[in-house]
């Protein structure tokens, strides 16, 4: 009796497992490998003033031309 | 870490679509694609003509991406939407779902041959390595990777179209917003908002605007 009901629940554990299915998500690939802007551009055109690959240097290079869309910041 | 996005002033706004020239010049976007243009209302209409300058607004939750069949956009850590045009398939489904028009497609061959989407990338380029000539020919300048910010903002005449992150251009504009009401002019949502697109509250015709109630 014991023997038979392992067995059952083995085989149904067998079925049972087709059943399964990847989870889904909209967006599977939202991240990919893309080099971050602070590590820098090659191209000559680099603004000085910052050190590419280092995010706080760049975020505060960023920040301050963000700035200066202000001009109530500019005439003070 | 900051999250990339545009504000338009439509107070400020003149129309003289310099930021559409600044970002075709720029990036070199093909013939037949605009990937920032500037929409008027009420135009010709004395006191009620405003313009806006529309692009990707790099939505936090973007539809585009969620319609993709090839899964082709990602986001990256500022928050900008970008896309791989090497998995495009130029299907159009984002330009169906985008609320502001901002995939574009080249058509360049005959029979209405339609390329692969192109739209804002935030001056951020695109998978390939920054500044380089592959991803300048595939998406153009990648002025975040060199330390500014989008053409079509940084060189606005008026200060009409703010970029960057998004608390601090936010700041800008509510600065601008309370300094109009001070002097006592319509500002803010009064000018370019719900109201115009709905219409007053207290015309007739009006649509109410929810209540913000439970449903």
């Amino acid at each position: 009796m014991k023997l038979r009901t392992v067995t059952a629940a083995l085989l149904a554990l067998g079925f049972l497992s087709a059943c399964n299915s990847e989870p889904g998500s909209l967006a599977l690939n939202s991240k990919r490998p893309d080099i971050a802007p602070f590590m820098g551009a090659d191209n000559g055109f680099m603004v000085k003033g910052w050190k590419p690959g280092d995010a706080k240097s760049w975020q505060e290079e960023i920040n301050k031309r963000n700035q200066q869309q202000s001009e109530y910041i500019k005439i003070k | 870490m900051a999250r990339m996005k545009f504000i338009c002033d439509a107070e400020r706004c003149i129309e003289c679509n310099g930021c559409v020239t600044a970002c075709k010049n720029d990036n070199e976007v093909p013939w037949g694609v605009n990937r920032r243009r500037v929409v008027t209302i009420n135009d010709g209409v004395i006191g009620a003509e405003k313009s806006i300058s529309v692009a990707c607004m790099h939505c936090a939750d973007a539809p585009c991406m969620a319609v993709c069949p090839v899964d082709c956009f990602y986001r990256t850590d500022e928050g900008v939407v970008l896309h791989d045009k090497d998995t495009c398939i130029g299907c159009a489904y984002c330009s169906y779902a985008c609320p502001f028009g901002a995939p574009q497609f080249p058509s360049t061959g005959t029979f209405g041959l339609r390329g692969k989407m192109d739209k804002c990338t935030f001056c951020s380029g695109g998978p390939e390595a920054n500044g380089s000539v592959a991803e300048f020919e595939k998406y153009g300048r990648n002025r975040l990777a060199e330390g500014k910010l989008p053409l079509c903002a940084e060189m606005c005449s008026t200060k009409a179209l703010i970029g960057g992150d998004g608390d601090v251009i936010a700041d800008i504009f509510r600065a601008r917003v309370v300094k109009r009401q001070t002097a006592g002019k319509n500002a803010g949502a009064d000018v370019f908002g719900w109201t115009t697109a709905y219409g007053q509250p207290d015309k007739a015709g009006a649509k109410a605007a929810p209540t913000g109630g439970k449903i």
